[in-house]
């Protein structure tokens, strides 16, 4: 109770006298500005830096406190990584069932998008929803039973079918809400210039929406390349993708944390690029509806 | 025109997922022969000398060997998605008999290897050690055919005992005054590290309880934790930590944060599994590599009776169509001769035989061989309760750990502990 109190009280007494105060000037504002940014941007990097940090050194300097900023670096880790561990498969493995099942899922996402948005499908958009509100883990045990009687089970396409499930709906909602953002007056002016309902979609409005396919995209690469519990079950040795391969340099009685960290790095800088070019889009999907009523 | 178009999307959709289920399709199908033996396994230095001589076994016998390796956690999570959904995929698994074996057994998801375990005299299955054995029984059936075997020693600094006048500890009181005398002559040191975490603490402070007369179920099949000797176990392994152990201790160590603390020269005990002692030995892994010595677990009241168990197994499905062959990659990778050379690389076996052959024990620290022998002998068969959900049990049994070394009353905790895991196993024999 006494921490309850507190904490209205810190809480409450700084908004009370804020509302009487003049606006702060422009400069303190600055100041405080860099300082907001500077802690939470080290907060959010400390752990990215660290791996970073960590994947140079050797397995003894890594628990020594002593050496944490100043070190030997050694490259005997990444050379582990991508050489004795051929991590180059894995890359390739994971980046062909993110693209693939990226861009299958747009393929079949975009039109039903389209044909919700238009004819105010709402009863199927849910059941779209759906997939993606069930916990991937419930589907696990199903999904490993029927694939392993089709006898699909470390093959690609089981892969690619299991991140589709998920991406899906992820591309369809973006998109419908992108459609309905765009007015209805541009498709019905091209068809009174003689273009078909289909040829009105093809031609005026997924131009419009590329920015849109951008975003729903990118965000179902991302989800596909981390995800690690579908790859887990339905992967087999030749179609093993990163995240599951890393966990090889955790052994029983011995674990590798400088080539685990090396591993990580390299699992995590091919998807930091993506995001920083896209970032752009990133955002406007995060954002897709929110200011719509 | 448009039409057209319309025709040629569907066109390309239609190659699209051809050409996808044409160029992903080595999923299955030839695997179905019964050549092949798939052989799930966990990452060990074990399954490393496995891998590297499986083209011997494939000559020998002309079966294939297809393996699947992946990490501890990894691969339960693997059995009980892939089992759970009677996989006939998998021939045979690497397990860990004490934390899964008894819930797969119970499932059905183990073959019943009795009869193909005492057919080999050659083979010799008398030749494996009582506590190992035990570990891998399920309801007087054997499951599986230990592989890796761990016994809790005394890790220790030579050069801090040797500068502090100390002799190595032979009893829990000595151990506690020489981690008292350490603790208090050199500040940066602790007198004594072990693991913390509530769940990963159980398995070595089993050995501790034991030492004091005190069991996690007693006879009748009752909790026994509430017990005076398991009070007192309590009290001593929450003690060492609390007043010796590293300053500002967390509890939530389990054994590689506990093992950096010692192999970075920061304490001069450390209680754990021998399986480990590779990374206190390896100067890549170690600060502290030249000066490390190993001793038997010191005596408690009822003497040094440390854990001798099988942390992992190898086991067939019993759902797999492919048992004889499965039994024959068992047969070859438990021989001997494979036990001999995994013993060489580091990892402790099950065979009596492979013990008493000098061979067995030339490439360990000496005093490592005869803590190992030693411990082998008075050795208990488990290290953490034998039921089903041992996941649970050890967070019950484990919290008076963590309590004792937060400053709780050991009694108090253990005795909450012992109500709430009497309900447990209540709860299991429905």
């Amino acid at each position: 109770m006494t921490v309850l109190n507190k904490a209205r009280i810190s809480t409450g007494a700084p908004a009370v006298p804020a509302r009487r105060r003049k606006p702060i000037s422009a400069r303190a504002y600055k100041v405080f500005r860099v300082v907001a940014l500077v802690v939470v941007v080290l907060f959010l990097i400390a752990p990215l830096f660290w791996m970073l940090l960590a994947s140079f050194k050797t397995n003894v300097d890594i628990y020594d406190a002593g050496k944490s900023f100043l070190f030997s670096p050694t490259v005997e880790n990444y050379a582990n990584v991508l050489q004795r561990n051929n991590y180059f498969v894995f890359i390739t493995n994971s980046f062909s069932v993110a693209f693939v099942s990226t861009a299958l899922s747009l393929v079949l996402g975009v039109p039903a998008a389209y044909a919700m948005s238009r004819f105010t499908m709402h009863r199927s958009a849910l059941v779209v929803l759906m997939a993606r509100v069930i916990p991937g883990v419930s589907l696990l045990v199903p999904w490993y039973y029927v694939f392993s009687n089709l006898k699909m089970v470390g093959g690609f396409e089981a892969l690619i079918l299991s991140h589709m499930f998920v991406a899906l709906p992820l591309i369809v909602y973006i998109m419908m809400s992108y459609f309905d953002s765009l007015p209805l007056e541009l498709e019905e002016s091209a068809q009174v210039d003689g273009l078909t309902p289909i040829g009105a979609f093809r031609r005026i409005t997924l131009p419009l929406s590329v920015a849109g396919m951008a975003t729903a995209g990118i965000l179902s690469f991302i989800f596909s390349w981390n995800n690690f519990m579908f790859a887990l079950v339905l992967s087999g040795s030749k179609t093993k993708t990163l995240p599951v391969a890393i966990f090889d340099f955790v052994s029983y009685a011995s674990i590798d944390w400088g080539g685990l960290m090396a591993a990580a790095t390299v699992v995590t800088i091919p998807i930091m690029i993506i995001a920083l070019f896209t970032q752009k889009y990133i955002v406007s999907g995060m954002t897709a509806g929110a200011t719509k009523g | 025109m448009k039409r057209r178009s319309i025709v040629k999307y569907a066109a390309v959709a239609a190659v699209l997922s051809l050409g996808l289920t044409a160029c992903g399709g080595s999923g299955g199908g030839e695997t179905k022969a019964s050549g092949t033996v798939r052989v799930t396994l966990a990452n060990h230095v074990w399954t490393e000398g496995i891998k590297a001589s499986i083209p011997e076994f494939e000559k020998a016998t002309g079966l294939k060997v297809e393996l699947t390796q992946l990490g501890e956690d990894q691969l339960s999570d693997q059995y009980n998605v892939k089992l759970n959904a009677g996989t006939d995929e998998i021939d045979v698994m690497m397990y860990r008999p004490l934390q899964e074996g008894k819930a797969f057994a119970k499932n059905g998801y183990l073959a019943d290897l009795t009869s193909k375990v005492s057919q080999d005299a050659g083979w010799d299955w008398k030749d494996y050690q009582d506590g190992p054995v035990k570990a891998s029984t399920v309801d007087g059936k054997v499951v599986g055919v230990p592989i890796i075997t761990e016994r809790e020693v005394l890790y220790y600094r030579k050069d801090l005992l040797k500068a502090a006048g100390l002799a190595v500890p032979k009893t829990m009181n000595e151990l506690q005054a020489a981690a008292k005398t350490i603790a208090a002559t050199s500040p940066d040191t602790a007198g004594f590290v072990a693991r913390t975490n509530k769940s990963a603490a159980v398995t070595q402070f089993s050995s501790f309880l034991y030492s004091f007369g005190g069991d996690f179920v007693d006879g009748s099949g009752k909790s026994a934790v509430g017990s005076d000797a398991a009070k007192k176990a309590y009290a001593f392994y929450g003690g060492l930590i609390k007043n010796f152990g590293p300053k500002n201790v967390s509890t939530d160590m389990s054994w590689p944060e506990a093992m950096a603390v010692f192999t970075q020269g920061k304490a001069a005990f450390y209680t754990e599994a021998d399986s480990l002692y590779k990374n206190a030995t390896d100067p890549a892994k170690s600060k502290v590599a030249d000066n490390v010595g190993f001793a038997a677990l010191p005596a408690g009241p009822a003497g040094s009776k440390p854990y001798n168990i099988a942390s992992w197994g190898l086991a067939v499905n019993k759902a797999s169509s492919n048992q004889d062959n499965a039994w024959k990659f068992i047969q070859w990778a438990t021989s001997k001769e494979r036990t001999l050379a995994a013993q060489k690389a580091g990892v402790p076996g099950a065979r009596s035989s492979v013990w008493a052959d000098p061979a067995g024990t030339s490439t360990y620290p000496k005093d490592l061989a005869e803590a190992i022998a030693s411990s082998a002998k008075a050795g208990v068969g488990h290290d953490r309760p034998e039921v089903i959900t041992v996941g649970k049990a050890r967070e019950i049994v484990g919290t008076p750990i963590v309590s004792t070394i937060t400053g709780a009353d050991a009694s108090a905790a253990a005795d909450k502990a012992s109500s709430d895991f009497q309900k447990f196993l209540d709860s299991e024999k429905k």
